[in-house]
């Protein structure tokens, strides 16, 4: 520790230095970063480590608050319970068509948003405001708000589907219709993040790119294929890994516009660990379904990283 | 969507073509929060008169003062600003110290540290639902802000850290050393020079752990059953009517949870786009 005070560019103190409140002010450089660093690991110890740990555990314990036998060792049996589980499957099945759907969706939209809102518009903030409310608008919200939007009798989708001529859809009686529902309102939600992600990205290819394709020839759609998207490349899968581990937590836009219905057909794995948990304070088959998200999450954040290093 | 939009700025540069891809941002972005404020305006009458109307005939404000009569929504909005505000403080202050030591200190562990921040913002907190209620009902921390403040401050901890080391690293270390010739210590050098001086930063930082703080839904629900305790979107969708959904109080909540998010936003929206494009971030 001697060593690394005397390499900081912390100039010394000539007099009251061996006091002991001021070597705890003015502590070796390696004491400082432990003290600083401290807090963080703690809170990501309490909140993060020891979690898991735990999490991991009690997957393989029988736990549930309501029968009020104590927690015993179960082995797989949590496992067990899940494979035979048709309503595991089936949250399982519409989290990942969820990720499936609207994962992809959101990019394009998002693209296509970050592709007008780079127009060279005079006044910039209107457009800029307009992605970033979706943004910060709580995903609750934005659910409230849709399912307001596709209300079977004063929803203004119905009423737009009426005045075209077209039924109006009763759109949360039919698992399909709900469905839909709830995937385009997390595409309109989360696709104006990934624009604002893709714009940052369009700004920086220097425009001499384009006026060098542009003299040898190259028509738009060239340019967009060979110039823009490989250079949007990064930015585009830094969105893109953390879009696609949220869809897997889906919760929020699911819960507030069916809570799952109609039955379960539109209920997510995130929705089915909570009312494992809190409704009915199963910890032991929580814990085991919250593993199985882990993973998923943990392939699609492998799965990325690899494509990353592939194409360097 | 228009497939050909290029990135450069010749074509459709027509000014009203332009006006055109702008209105279709600004509807696309607005109506929604626009919608639910015209229906909040409108009378139960209007609000159930087909075909529906879309500008509010006669405007009221009588959904508003239900809203805030018929539940404690008040308490919603009180409870979800200081567990925004608390987490927010207490992510800025953990986050200024760790982005200190990864952006001056001479630290061999830098890249990993690095890595595990980038992870742990990767990380689903959803899968630790179970625990985190767990370890909250084992410290009584259950229906207290608490519950919710811990994990808020890690939701943010990642991106606010990276924000602030980037601030900090363009910092010139000479200011600080001469603060610290003046008598300042280096902790003193800190708070007194080094975040001073990233104060865009450390704004930046605190409205997206504010932002993230205040949308927060599923950890609300599950740790804060007390209807006294409830932040602001859970006691929204909790909101429970006499028959149907009460969707005109409903729309005037939504309504008051929007505008202080969009005070935020309008006012710092420059700030929030180079925060979010810069470090890591959360959906």
């Amino acid at each position: 520790m001697a060593t690394a005070s005397e390499t900081s560019v912390v100039p010394t103190h000539n007099e009251s230095a061996t006091k002991w409140w001021t070597r705890f002010l003015d502590p070796s450089e390696r004491t400082l970063a432990v003290l600083l660093l401290a807090p963080a690991a703690l809170l990501l110890a309490l909140i993060i480590v020891y979690p898991v740990c735990r999490l991991v555990w009690t997957s393989f314990q029988n736990l549930s608050l309501t029968s009020g036998v104590p927690a015993e060792f179960a082995g797989l049996e949590n496992y067990r319970l899940m494979l035979d589980d048709p309503v595991f499957w089936e949250t399982t099945w519409n989290t990942v068509l969820i990720t499936l759907i609207t994962v992809p969706g959101a990019l394009f939209v998002g693209l296509a948003m970050a592709l007008m809102a780079n127009l060279p518009f005079k006044t910039k903030w209107p457009v800029r405001l307009s992605l970033l409310i979706p943004w910060a608008l709580p995903l609750s919200f934005a659910g409230l708000i849709f399912a307001w939007f596709f209300h079977s009798e004063y929803g203004v989708v119905n009423d737009v589907l009426r005045r075209l001529g077209f039924e109006g859809v009763i759109w949360f009686n039919s698992a399909n219709w709900a469905f839909a529902a709830i995937c385009l309102t997390i595409i309109w939600k989360t696709s104006s993040f990934m624009a604002l992600i893709i714009l940052a990205g369009l700004q920086t290819i220097p425009r001499s790119l384009y006026e060098a394709a542009e003299v040898d020839g190259a028509g738009r759609m060239r340019q967009f294929f060979e110039i823009t998207l490989p250079l949007l490349k990064p930015a585009i899968v830094v969105a893109l890994i953390f879009r696609t581990i949220t869809a897997l937590q889906t919760f929020d836009i699911p819960f507030t516009m069916t809570r799952g219905g109609p039955g379960t057909s539109t209920a997510t794995l995130a929705m089915y660990i909570h009312q494992n948990t809190v409704d009915f304070l199963d910890l032991g088959y929580g814990s085991a379904l919250a593993v199985v998200m882990f993973a998923l999450s943990m392939c699609v954040t492998a799965v990325y990283l690899r494509m990353i290093r592939a194409k360097g | 969507m228009n497939a050909e939009a290029p990135t450069q700025h010749s074509f459709l540069s027509g000014t009203p073509l332009r006006i055109l891809v702008g209105l279709i941002l600004v509807v696309n972005g607005m109506f929604p929060a626009l919608w639910i404020l015209f229906t909040s305006l409108k009378t139960e009458a209007e609000l159930t008169a087909k075909p529906i109307t879309w500008l509010p005939h006669a405007p009221t404000i009588a959904n508003y003062l239900r809203a805030f009569t018929d539940q404690p929504l008040l308490l919603f909005l009180f409870n979800s600003f200081m567990v925004a505000i608390l987490s927010t403080a207490l992510t800025l202050f953990i986050s200024v110290l760790a982005a200190y030591a990864l952006a001056r200190l001479q630290l061999r562990a830098r890249d990993l540290i690095l890595s595990a921040i980038i992870a742990v913002s990767t990380f689903p907190l959803v899968t630790l639902l179970v625990p985190l209620f767990e370890i909250m009902r084992a410290l009584n921390l259950l229906n207290t802000w608490v519950a919710l403040i811990l994990p808020y401050t890690v939701l943010s901890l990642p991106v606010c850290t990276l924000i602030l080391v980037s601030f900090f690293e363009g910092i010139p270390r000479d200011l600080e050393n001469s603060a610290m010739i003046d008598g300042c210590t280096r902790i003193g050098a800190l708070f007194k020079v080094v975040v001073p001086l990233s104060a865009p930063g450390v704004f930046t930082a605190g409205i997206l752990a504010f932002v993230n703080a205040w949308d927060e839904f599923l950890l609300a629900l599950s740790f804060n059953s007390n209807p006294m305790l409830r932040t602001l979107p859970v006691g929204i969708t909790l909101y429970q009517g006499e028959f149907a959904f009460p969707w005109p109080v409903i729309s005037a909540a939504l309504v008051v949870g929007i505008v202080p998010v969009a005070v935020l936003i309008v006012i710092f929206q420059e700030r929030v786009v180079s925060g979010l494009t810069s470090g890591g971030i959360k959906g």
